[in-house]
């Protein structure tokens, strides 16, 4: 076919497999033809839809930095039909990659401006490259301040890395999990509890959210509380998706989609949509 | 106007059925339906609108989209593509106005290539309606029985055969052998509604979002797919892997419905659209707000099939009247 | 009738007795449609004459829950045909619906027309008063139909490979809308085995193999609970004979076990039980 076939996938090797936390796996993936893998330039907050050739393909946020990273790296959940094939496979099969989709976040206007993170659970996927970008050009951004909740310690993600955050300049890392284990010493409660505790200034701020979307809403009302307007609180979304390029009609709230118009999209943008998320 | 005697056209469409899978209305136990026919006397010419409309031939209910082999370690991907060239006989102006709407989404960037594909290699023969049926209201939509923009060739019928008007240089590429007689006026205009159908302007829709209208609407809908599957210009559709052979996968692209109630539950369970007045009401604004807000044409073409087969008669044209006024 | 349906309707409205009365109305271009009634002024809009061809008792399942978050699930009242009323103890005997929570109105029925024909239905129909009600409107008819299976029977005759063919032909054209199985009182499954992923039954194709496994499936689903009240076939855009495959199955049920679904609320279908010291009709 002579069209660019925006369906077709690129063909990528599991080069890595690592265990994040319970039923959480980090995926790296190397695309296979050295062309294709020079052409793949992505920004954060873009996503990309991963093939487990025999049962389908499902959108995942990008969650590595293209700065730091050689390799596309995807923190996923097996929740699924998809989510678990992918679960099974083994370093060394082929998956397919089709992107990168999606309007990614505005680093260029949050230069300057002191940096909220809420991420709950999974949803600190896509907030991960954020947090590296922030780090690698530290001087371009004001204070970065991270909140990082899960339900329970061992659905944390990127612990590993928690160290690295602490130590950057001008950087506070917020922990708390919904229940804590035998071994958990850190602070128990909601992330909104943990949010109004740590009362983030609005002044020249931005926020920005991921996680279920009762997290989603329940952080917007708390950030209202402490003075943010819309416009400064930025969230991802998700939603079933088929296609990605705003043709199978599905992930529609009101006339935007959340694979072309977002996934990002900021409080003000989304209070105009007919739609709830 | 040129016309052509019914034998004559009868004879060209077996000779271009050697060279082109020719499409035609076919009556299939007793309903009409666009299918492949080998010869001119499977064709059935008696009808208002067929049962479904030709949509299913440029989006399939269900096609391959990619062939996926596994190689040794590796996998092979290949993509499908249509061997002949088609002709689709005998479609009426509102469903070949449905692909232009369909168009607006499929050929916009990225392009859709297994929809291009097909259509640039269909050629559409049109056939006028005599009259509208009563459930059409085409011509509230800027379309009419007898428009001629939207296919290769029109075709009227009129005393003694058929007028045969040239539209585009695909339609006249493949008349050259129909032999035409010159004859003195013009077809016969079709018998249309008086009464139009009021169509709210974009800026209408908004309002009236969150009305009680839609959940009383919504009370006796039955959430089937009837309507979007009937309808010419709903696209909808899902994508999954199935293996085909020990080695070998398809990666299939099936229709479905945004009133299904799992379409929008991701896998840990959640889902944006629970109610059916939620669903419901998504199918209307989405044909005549987002779909025009977001690509340009309003989705309806007013072939009125969701009118007839909708179960619980939830009537379109009521809800423009209604919405019209609320 | 229509004048009692109505006064009935007011006064359980009026009194609060029920949140809502499920009944029929005029549509548009001359059809019947449900209706939905909630406050006592709009009693007026409820209809009934031989164009209610719908099965009401499908829509129980949506009053099943609150309608506001905190209260209680509402009660309604609903009419009921003769064949809806079977298909409404077969919910009531597989628990889906409290008889307390719905006000059965039922109604005495002669049979409906579809341009003036009397439905095929409704000549098969052997009861025609309604078999579970709270009140009851109109006079039991003199005549009554009787269900003979000629048509299953033909069907029967056929050679399999005839038979195979008849049905290939008809399913043929089905478009997997799920409108029988949407329509259907009976198929109120939370997530249907045609649209399970994990395990996968039949998946997204819309293709023969998966129309035959969708409606040879559903009918067995359906064996020992099926009620004859024909909604499937109705609503069918393709006029495919959804019947003959359900009431093949209900033949078979009610020669094996003598049971047909519906006639009470107690007698639970001989293929969901098994009594102690049974004897298989085998």
């Amino acid at each position: 076919m002579a069209l660019k076939n925006p369906y077709r996938p690129y063909l990528g090797t599991l080069v890595g497999i690592k265990d994040l936390a319970t039923n959480i796996k980090l995926f790296q993936v190397e695309l296979n033809d050295p062309q294709e893998r020079e052409a793949f330039t992505y920004r954060p907050g873009q996503f990309a839809f991963v093939s487990a050739f025999g049962v389908g393909e499902a959108p995942f946020s990008i969650t590595s930095s293209p700065s730091r990273s050689q390799v596309l790296e995807f923190a996923i959940n097996r929740v699924g039909t998809v989510t678990s094939a992918l679960h099974r496979m083994s370093e060394g099969d082929v998956v397919g990659i089709r992107g990168p989709f999606g309007n990614g976040f505005p680093l260029e206007e949050m230069e300057g401006k002191n940096i909220v993170i809420l991420g709950g659970g999974i949803g600190g996927a896509p907030l991960r490259p954020i947090i590296h970008t922030v780090i690698d050009n530290r001087s371009k951004y004001g204070k970065l301040t991270i909140l990082w909740a899960a339900r329970n310690p061992s659905l944390l993600i990127f612990t590993d890395e928690f160290d690295e955050w602490r130590a950057a300049p001008d950087t506070e890392l917020h922990l708390t999990v919904d229940r804590a284990d035998e071994t958990w010493t850190g602070n128990v409660g909601l992330i909104t509890e943990l949010l109004e505790k740590v009362a983030p200034s609005p002044e020249n701020a931005v926020s920005i959210t991921c996680g279920p979307p009762i997290m989603i809403k329940f952080t917007m009302l708390t950030l209202k509380k402490l003075g943010f307007a819309p416009e400064q609180m930025i969230m991802t979304l998700e939603a079933k998706m088929k296609c990605g390029i705003g043709k199978c009609g599905r992930c529609n709230l009101g006339d935007k989609f959340i694979c072309t118009d977002g996934p990002v999209f900021n409080y003000a943008e989304v209070s105009e949509f007919l739609e709830s998320f | 106007m040129k016309v052509s005697t019914k034998d004559d056209l009868m004879a060209w469409l077996d000779r271009l059925a050697e060279r082109y899978t020719l499409i035609a209305p076919k009556d299939v136990e007793g309903h009409i339906l666009y299918r492949p026919v080998a010869g001119s006397e499977e064709i059935a010419f008696d009808f208002t609108k067929a049962a479904l409309s030709p949509k299913e031939h440029f989006l399939p209910s269900t096609q391959v989209i990619l062939s996926i082999e596994r190689k040794g370690e590796g996998i092979e991907l290949k993509e499908p593509s249509l061997e002949r060239e088609r002709i689709i006989f005998g479609i009426r102006p509102c469903d070949a106005k449905a692909l232009r709407v369909l168009d607006a989404l499929f050929l916009e960037e990225p392009i859709d290539p297994y929809y291009a594909e097909r259509r640039e290699k269909t050629t559409l023969i049109g056939l006028a309606c005599r009259e509208m049926g009563d459930e059409c209201f085409c011509t509230s939509l800027g379309g009419a029985p007898d428009d001629a923009s939207d296919v290769d060739l029109m075709l009227t019928e009129v005393e003694g055969g058929y007028a045969v008007q040239v539209v585009t240089e695909k339609g006249k590429a493949i008349v050259g052998d129909l032999p035409l007689k010159e004859v003195e006026g013009s077809p016969p205009k079709p018998i249309v509604h008086e009464e139009k159908v009021p169509i709210p302007e974009l800026d209408a829709w908004p309002q009236h979002f969150n009305d009680e209208y839609w959940a009383r609407l919504a009370d006796r809908c039955l959430s089937c797919r009837l309507c979007t599957y009937v309808c010419p210009t709903c696209r909808c559709f899902d994508v999954r892997d199935y293996p085909s052979s020990d080695d070998a996968i398809e990666r299939l692209r099936a229709w479905d419905s945004c009133l299904a109630e799992g379409y929008r539950r991701i896998a840990g369970g959640y889902n944006p659209r629970p109610t059916k007045m939620q669903r419901l009401r998504n199918r209307f604004y989405c044909k005549f707000y987002y779909y025009p807000k977001d690509f340009g044409p309003v989705a309806c073409v007013g072939c009125g099939r969701c009118i007839i087969n909708c179960p619980v008669n939830i009537d379109i044209v009521e809800v423009l009247r209604d919405v019209a006024t609320l | 009738m229509i004048d009692q349906i109505r006064a009935k309707a007011r006064e359980l409205l009026e009194s609060g007795q029920v949140s809502c009365v499920i009944g029929y109305e005029e549509g548009t271009r001359g059809r019947v449609r449900p209706a939905f009634i909630y406050k006592p002024e709009d009693v007026d809009r409820l209809v009934w004459n031989e164009r209610c061809i719908h099965n009401l008792v499908v829509y129980l399942r949506q009053f099943a829950r609150p309608l506001k978050r905190g209260e209680e699930p509402p009660r309604v009242a609903i009419l009921v045909k003769p064949c809806d009323s079977r298909s409404l103890n077969v919910l009531l005997q597989e628990k889906q619906v409290e008889r307390e929570r719905v006000y059965v109105i039922g109604l005495a029925c002669e049979g409906m027309r579809v341009d003036g024909q009397l439905q095929e239905r409704c000549q098969r129909c052997e009861d025609r008063i309604p078999l579970v009600y709270d009140l009851l409107v109109g006079e039991k008819p003199q005549t009554v139909g009787h269900e003979d299976y000629a048509d299953v029977e033909e069907l029967e005759r056929m050679s399999p490979r005839e038979r195979l063919d008849f049905w290939l032909r008809e399913l043929d054209r089905c478009i997997l809308c799920y409108a029988c199985r949407q329509a259907c009182p009976a198929c109120y499954c939370s997530e249907c085995v045609a649209e399970q992923l994990d395990p996968l039954w039949m998946g997204i194709a819309i293709d023969l193999p998966r129309k035959w496994f969708f409606h040879t499936m559903r009918a067995y689903h359906l064996a020992g609970r099926c009620a004859g009240c024909n909604a499937c076939e109705q609503v069918c855009p393709m006029d495919i004979p959804l019947s003959l495959i359900y009431r093949k199955l209900v033949k078979e049920v009610e020669t094996l076990f003598s049971y047909k679904a519906g006639l009470d609320a107690e007698t639970p279908s001989p293929l969901a039980t098994f009594e102690k010291g049974e004897e298989l009709p085998l």
